[in-house]
């Protein structure tokens, strides 16, 4: 065969490879037993369904909606509706009856695969709205017995079909194949769709095939590889990282046993490749850590001997400096005595390939993680560029970045602080709306097209894009220049000394402030340990040394930022935000406007040259009783300040 | 259709209080029949003395046309009944999986020292008892608590692991006393579920102790309504809703409920724990 350029192409491809071999392709629990299936096997059930579907009547081009949980027969009726020249469009398991009506009307989704039966009586439910659909097949017959309605099929009658077709035509499945090009669309992927309707982003096969070769020009990616597939497959990470690698590297994809099974089955499967959003890694941090104070004595002990020598070699490497021999030597202890067994405990001993996407993940957890040896890294991409396209290299992570564009990947920034992205994965368009296409497509000077992604972010010099929010979220200054209060606040909160903080700028000046609270316990202890004597919080916040220590933790953020959005000049409150006077919801976010006009007297020297400013606090106390309090703040400056006058506030 | 359980006559007495009064029902094969009734009025002293737990005073008791009244509870389950307890009876020290297992004790047929030596048969009854299990497990959708300690499990799902253990006997005829007691809406509906899935995947009977009306109208064929230890009712769903000797029976027996509870609360109770 030619060289392949379709996923069926590359798919068969490695089917023919593997023939004969008793290869692993996927696995399943079946009645709490690991059952394997071989590419041999995977290949009669996606030919027997794809051909299948086309006795139906499927046509090249024509769309098939699937929703169901991700199991093997999922996958195989992924493969066999792509096989002969349909396109997926991915519905989310969980999404209500009118969703699922949006999406499968939305596509002229000829077919639907309802996983189950929940599934299917969604569909029964709007079969009225959706006339297109000429048959909801379902793979799950528990609950499907009493069903006697001709508009659903069993999936396997579906594959029974089939195999009358191939005895009739023997070549047929594979000349399908080979008739699919790489331009043709593959998936419609629906992105959530925060505004309005969900888009439907067209995706075709050269998106995810150029997607899975960058991804293993930076790391290996072998057939020896085990996934644990728990992305939803209708979202664009589930299809791009366990799908396309499947077919591109012929990775071994094992399927939970149930949604909530997923922790048990890392641990059994041990894989080699994980992705996580922050939020998970962030609980696995806290569990590791109860789990470790719960061990016995000799375990902990351990720990606390080995987790410091992780911590220095971790900040070597985050240095990009050498480790030296001795703090080599004592890592090697650490891994085999503490580390490994520890992360064996939770399947992620074997790791190599590992991703956390979707959110800002604390450095805290990053460091944890690589003191025990896991290098996490940051993805970043969209629907529209067909996953990733940002990404961190093993050897060069920073905790503030997203990493740097993917090989074969572009990223850059508009003059308005705009990402923009281009590569292999750029999207075909918007599936029937071609006003939204031109929207969200940038063709440069030299012709290049490049996908706006509505984020705004910064490059530095090293070529690290970093994410600050959604465009239309900035703040404006005087200067026209932008910044980002979410993420400034965001990335000094990961500060442990830091409690809150609330950034302030606007049309009316030129440079960015904040209002800073300190941790109360954290400084606490940073002062008792450094023989600094102090009385109250209001005392502890405005000695010059915890001055100086914040201070520290705003220019490390500073550093990040382009020079206009940089924080000029900042307070350390008298005291902490406080949500029963209204400074702060319940779920802890700031109430802006209130804060903005409590502090004015604060805001307002902040944007003068004064070294500090007098502020009265009234405190309420709890039975009712009210005082005021006067204290001096000291305000701290960063640079030297520009000539008075841009600073100027009119009363 | 063919009478499967047929109960006759049957009154049962604790001390002078009369729990049954000539309570006679007949369960037909394959159907759901729904027991309802005002609380104390008898449903679940009925389950106990078909299920062998409670020996009724007179009366006849015959499953599948053999006497059961004298046999006890271990005989009768292996007969093929099986139950679900109001107050959860389950091993809570075992897991779920173990729970089930123990289940299957009636079905297994090696003796003391083939279990003790483990070798050809009894392995081989093992595995096959496991499958068994294991297709209740993945049929209730209970496969992340497989090895969870029962104990530590939430309501709602012990109630799921006490409707497998009954379904590892393998039963004809399965009583329910109050599966949905103490649950959410979205546990309840997954619970009806479950029991039509039993009913029309296993062709079992099922006898259902319920208190929520709506489920009960919902899913059984027939109702069968007790107040103070008689039969006040019988007939389908819809008959028994506008039925105006049950709904007295129903608002009657409520205002009598509320009054009894108000006086039943230990006024002082909390003091004196507090004091002492």
């Amino acid at each position: 065969m030619t060289q392949p350029v379709t996923l069926p192409q590359y798919w068969l491809e490695k089917v023919r490879q593997y023939r004969g071999r008793n290869k692993v392709s996927a696995r399943q629990k079946d009645l709490g037993i690991w059952q394997r299936y071989t590419w041999d096997d995977e290949y009669e059930q996606v030919r027997d369904f794809g051909l299948g579907l086309i006795e139906m009547g499927l046509q090249r081009g024509d769309r098939v909606a699937i929703l169901g949980d991700n199991d093997r027969q999922h996958l195989w009726a992924v493969f066999g509706a792509m096989a002969v020249g349909g396109v997926v469009a991915g519905v989310f398991t969980d999404s209500t009856p009118p969703e699922v009506e949006y999406i499968v009307g939305h596509s002229d989704a000829l077919f639907v695969l309802a996983g189950d039966q929940e599934q299917c009586d969604k569909l029964l439910s709007i079969r009225d709205r959706v006339p297109l659909v000429r048959r909801v097949i379902y793979w799950d017959e528990r609950g499907m017995w009493s069903y006697n309605d001709p508009w659903l099929v069993d999936y396997r009658a579906v594959q029974a079909l089939g195999r009358q077709a191939i005895e009739r035509e023997p070549g047929r499945f594979d000349q399908l194949v080979a008739e699919g090009k790489p331009d043709d669309p593959v998936m419609f992927c629906y992105t959530s769709g925060t505004t309005g309707q969900p888009k439907g982003v067209k995706l075709s096969h050269a998106n995810f095939i150029g997607g899975a070769l960058s991804l293993g020009t930076m790391d290996r990616w072998s057939d020896t590889d085990n996934q644990l597939s728990f992305l939803p497959l209708a979202w664009i990470a589930g299809a791009a990282l366990d799908i396309a690698p499947h077919v591109v590297y012929g990775t071994i994809l094992n399927f939970a046993e149930s949604p909530q099974t997923v922790q048990a089955n890392i641990r059994e499967i041990a894989p080699d490749t994980l992705v996580y959003t922050p939020r998970l890694w962030e609980t696995l941090v806290s569990t590791i850590r109860a789990r470790m104070l719960d061990s016995a004595w000799i375990n902990r002990l351990m720990y606390r001997a080995f987790m410091p020598v992780g911590y220095r070699v971790a900040d070597y490497h985050f240095q990009k400096k050498p480790v030296p021999p001795l703090w080599r030597l004592l890592y090697w202890l650490g891994a085999r005595a503490v580390f490994q067994p520890l992360l064996s405990q939770f399947g992620l001993h074997k790791v190599r390939v590992t991703y956390t996407s979707g959110a800002a993940l604390s450095p805290d957890a990053i460091r944890f993680f690589r003191a025990m040896g896991l290098p996490l890294r940051q993805i970043y991409g969209s629907t529209e560029i067909c996953g990733g396209s940002i990404a961190h290299r093993p050897d060069d992570i920073k905790f503030e970045s997203l990493g740097r564009p993917m090989p074969g990947y572009d990223a850059r920034i508009t003059p308005d602080g705009e990402i923009l992205l281009t590569g292999p994965g750029l999207f075909l368009g918007y599936h029937k709306s071609l006003e939204a296409t031109e929207s969200a497509i940038y063709t440069d000077e030299t012709g290049r097209r490049w996908f706006r992604t509505g984020d705004a972010g910064h490059m530095d010099a090293d070529g690290h894009v970093i994410y600050f929010e959604r465009v239309k979220d900035l703040i404006e200054l005087a200067s026209g220049d932008r910044y980002s209060p979410q993420y400034i606040e965001g990335r000094l909160k990961f500060s442990p000394y830091i409690g809150h903080a609330m950034t302030f700028g606007d049309k009316a000046h030129n440079t960015v402030t904040a209002i800073i609270t300190i941790d109360f316990e954290n400084v606490g202890r940073w002062a008792e340990k450094n023989g600094l004597p102090y009385t109250t919080y209001t005392d502890l916040a405005q000695k010059p040394q915890v001055y100086a220590l914040i201070r520290k933790d705003v220019e490390e953020v500073n550093r990040t930022l382009p020079p206009p959005a940089r924080v000029r000049r900042f307070v350390l409150l008298h005291k902490e935000f406080d949500a029963d006077e209204g400074e702060m919801t319940r779920t802890r976010k700031l109430r802006r406007s209130l804060l903005t006009e409590r502090y004015a007297d604060i805001l307002h020297a902040l944007y003068s040259d004064r070294p500090n400013v007098q502020v009265r606090a009234t405190v309420k106390y709890r039975d009712g009783r009210q005082s005021a309090i006067d204290t001096v703040l000291r305000i701290e400056s960063l640079e030297a300040v520009a000539p008075a006058g841009a600073w100027s506030v009119k009363r | 259709m063919e009478t499967q359980l047929s109960v006759g006559n049957v009154s049962l007495s604790f001390g002078g209080t009369l729990a049954l009064h000539d309570v006679s029902l007949d369960v037909h094969a394959g159907e759901i029949l729904a027991i309802i009734g005002p609380n104390g009025a008898g449903k679940t002293s009925l389950v106990n003395c078909i299920s062998g737990f409670y020996r009724p005073d007179r009366g006849s008791i015959a499953f599948e046309g053999r006497d059961i009244v004298r046999m006890p509870a271990h005989r009768i389950a292996r007969l093929g009944i099986g139950r679900t307890f109001q107050n959860i009876a389950l091993y809570t020290g075992l897991s779920t999986l173990d729970n089930l297992m123990a289940a299957r004790h009636i079905h297994m047929r090696y003796g003391l020292l083939k279990s003790v030596l483990y070798w050809g048969p009894a392995h081989r009854e093992e595995i096959e008892h496991r499958r068994a299990v294991e297709e209740i497990i993945r049929f209730l959708e209970i496969e992340h608590i497989r090895k969870a300690v029962v104990g530590a499990l939430p309501h709602g799902l012990r109630k799921r692991v006490e409707l497998g253990r009954a379904l590892a006997l393998e039963p004809r005829l399965l009583l329910l006393d109050e599966p949905m007691t103490g649950m959410n809406v979205e546990e309840k509906e997954d619970m009806a579920r479950f029991i039509l899935d039993v009913h029309e995947l296993r062709r079992t009977t099922i006898v259902l102790i319920e208190h929520d009306m709506g489920f009960v109208m919902d899913i059984a064929d027939r109702v069968v309504v007790l107040d103070f230890g008689s039969t006040i009712a019988e007939g389908a769903p819809h008959d028994i809703r506008n039925n105006p000797e049950v709904i007295r029976a129903y608002l009657g027996q409520q205002e009598r409920t509320m009054s009894a509870w108000y006086s039943a609360e230990p006024a002082h109770a909390d003091h004196r724990d507090r004091t002492s």
